[in-house]
Formats: C-alpha cells, sequence, structure tokens
C-alpha cells in the first residue's frame, strides 16, 4: 500500500475529529481503516484519546460552589441597587436643574420690574440674580451627583467587599 | 392573545439573549442560576489552565465577578460559553503570569502567552484525581506535561464541543492555529496511551 495512503489516512482522521471531513473523504477512510492494520489501530487509539477526555470528573465541592453563587448574586444586588441609586439622582438632578431655570424664567420679569422701581442699573440687579439665585440653585441642584466625592467617600460601591 | 404571544415570545427568545438581559438587569436569581449551571464547565476549564484545584475554584469567583462588571459587553448574538471561558482565560493568563514563585517552569508558550511561567507538571495533580480508568490515568499524564493551550483546545472542542470558530474566539487565535493546536494535543495523548498499551 503506498505510504501516501497512510499519510492521507491519518490526515483526515485528525480532520473528522477536529472538523470534520466530507462523505466521501469518510467513505474512503473507513475503506482504508478497514484494510490497513496500522491505520486502524491508530484510529482506535485516537478514538481511545477523546473518550478518557470525556472519563474526567472533577468532584465538586458543593459548599465552594454555594458560596461562590452567593457572593455573586449579592454583588449583582448590590450593583443594581447601586445603579437604581444612580439612576435616580441623575434624574433628581436634571428636574431640579429644569426647575431652576423654570424658576428663573418665572422671576425674571418680576424682578426687572422691581429694579426699575428701584432704580438699579440693569447690570447691578442681574449680576446679583445670577450670584444669588441661579448660581446657588445650580449648585444645589448638581451637589448630589459630587456629594460622596466631596465627602471623601468611596463612589464605586462595586468595588465593595460582599 | 397578548399573553399567549408573550409566552411564545418568551420561549422563542434563545437562551444567550436571555443571559444577555439578566445580565444587564442584574437579574441576581438568574443570575445565581447561571453560576450554578456554569460552575462544573468553568471550573474545570480552569483546572485546565492552571493545573491547580485551589486556583481554578479561586478565578471561577473572580471569573462571575468580572462577568457582572463587564454585563454591557456581551449582547448575547454569540453564545454564552466563549465569551464566559475568553473571561476565564483571561483572568487565569493574568493570575500565572502574576505567579511569578512557580518552582518549575515548563517551556515558554508561543504567540500571546510568550513568557508565562507555567506550574510544573503535577502527577497529584486535578487530573489524576479525576482519572476514572487505566486509559484516563495515562492521558492525566500526559495532561499534566501538555501545556495549557493545547489541554485548553482538546477541552474546548472534545469536552465543551465548541465549534473551531468559537474555540478561535475564546483563544483569540486563528482557526487555524486553534486546528494545529489540537491536532498536537491530541497527538500528544495518542502517543500516552500508545505507549500504555505498548507497555501492557
Amino acid at each position: 500500500m503506498p505510504l501516501e495512503n497512510h499519510e492521507k489516512a491519518r490526515f483526515l482522521l485528525h480532520r473528522s475529529l477536529v472538523e470534520g471531513i466530507s462523505p466521501e473523504d469518510r467513505h474512503w477512510l473507513g475503506a482504508h481503516v478497514g484494510q490497513c492494520a496500522e491505520c486502524g489501530r491508530y484510529a482506535d487509539l485516537s478514538a481511545r484519546a477523546v473518550r478518557a477526555l470525556n472519563w474526567f470528573a472533577l468532584e465538586l465541592d458543593p459548599a465552594a460552589a454555594l458560596r461562590v453563587e452567593n457572593v455573586v448574586r449579592s454583588r449583582a444586588e448590590g450593583m443594581r441597587s447601586a445603579e437604581a441609586h444612580a439612576k435616580s439622582l441623575w434624574i433628581g438632578t436634571a428636574v431640579a436643574i429644569f426647575l431652576t431655570f423654570t424658576g428663573s424664567a418665572v422671576t425674571w420679569r418680576p424682578l426687572a420690574w422691581l429694579a426699575s422701581q428701584w432704580n438699579l442699573p440693569s447690570p447691578v440687579w442681574q449680576i446679583g440674580f445670577a450670584a444669588l439665585w441661579l448660581l446657588p440653585s445650580l449648585l444645589l441642584a448638581l451637589l448630589p451627583l459630587f456629594r460622596r466625592r466631596l465627602l471623601g467617600e468611596d463612589s464605586d460601591s462595586h468595588g465593595q467587599t460582599v | 392573545m397578548v399573553a399567549v404571544v408573550t409566552a411564545f415570545s418568551s420561549v422563542a427568545e434563545p437562551e444567550s439573549q436571555r443571559i444577555a438581559g439578566a445580565l444587564r438587569r442584574r437579574d441576581s436569581e438568574f443570575i445565581g442560576r447561571m453560576v450554578s449551571q456554569y460552575h462544573y464547565r468553568l471550573l474545570r476549564y480552569l483546572v485546565y489552565w492552571t493545573s491547580r484545584r485551589e486556583q481554578a475554584e479561586d478565578l471561577v469567583q473572580e471569573t462571575w465577578l468580572r462577568v457582572l462588571e463587564r454585563a454591557g459587553q456581551y449582547n448575547g448574538r454569540l453564545r454564552f460559553e466563549p465569551w464566559l471561558f475568553s473571561i476565564a482565560r483571561n483572568l487565569a493568563i493574568d493570575h500565572l503570569r502574576k505567579q511569578q514563585t512557580a518552582t518549575a517552569r515548563h517551556r515558554m508558550c508561543r504567540e500571546d502567552e510568550a513568557g508565562l511561567n507555567l506550574p510544573a507538571p503535577d502527577f497529584e495533580s486535578p487530573f489524576f484525581a479525576a482519572a476514572r480508568s487505566e486509559d484516563a490515568k495515562r492521558i492525566a499524564a500526559a495532561l499534566g506535561a501538555l501545556e495549557p493551550i493545547y489541554r485548553e483546545a482538546l477541552l474546548l472542542r472534545f469536552q465543551e464541543e465548541l465549534s473551531l470558530a468559537e474555540i478561535a474566539q475564546v483563544a483569540g487565535a486563528p482557526i487555524a492555529t486553534v486546528s494545529s493546536r489540537i491536532q498536537r494535543g491530541l497527538s500528544m495523548l495518542q502517543a500516552a496511551l500508545g505507549g500504555g498499551a505498548d507497555a501492557a
């Protein structure tokens, strides 16, 4: 039997295990392995190697598995509540900023009228409005977002030990 | 009618999509079930990488915590297992890289694992402990001597039954490289079995 037939058989054997072969190649391989004792033994070894891999069975420690499950569940819950908190914080901030500007627009005309009654120059009352009304309102609206950083707390609640 | 449609859509939704959704929602019940469901397979994969049961147990937990952190990266279009194993793989490689006090050194891994200090072959290893037959014991010795990249390729192909493309995704290597890793690993196992048969 030509040497290249044995090489082809081994190549096809490997290939059939790793990625599959065409029906024609499978037919040729079956016929060759049926005739050639050496390639038959090689095919048997290949099949045994793959079967032996499947005979490995690690013993599981149920306590360890449960411990991992609890840690992961707990972390997931922590992340979910942290994300929900962050989401409500952003929504609250957005609402506060919206109300700040809406309130400013509403109070603008009465303040302009008062300033004209008291003969205050426009730049004076407008700077006063910005410094005493708009800026404090914006700072108060943004304060919750930066509270943790300002208080020196760890903002990454995901990193907490669970 | 709406209930029927809703029920049908929840049945028809692929498993990977449900996993992606649960990860994004941080659904602790679903995630807990997943941890339990994949525990054995993940542990086995990490044992194949590290050759050490205790390290593998630690890495299982780290893997799931990393999965939670990176939940947004998994969109459910592909199967979950390759994504899970690729995270576990990266952690295992990082872990082995840090393990500078290893008592012995295997041959240097090629490609992306270059410079990795690998644990010495350990014939009291988890492979031996897990071997359930004479063939498996011979294979255990051969596995202990194999580099992790070959063990990984064999595990993913023949035990996890991933496709070559999925293994390539996990390993971050071309399909041809993965294929040759499997063939080489298989050849070494055949040699181990052949030697045993001859000896017997």
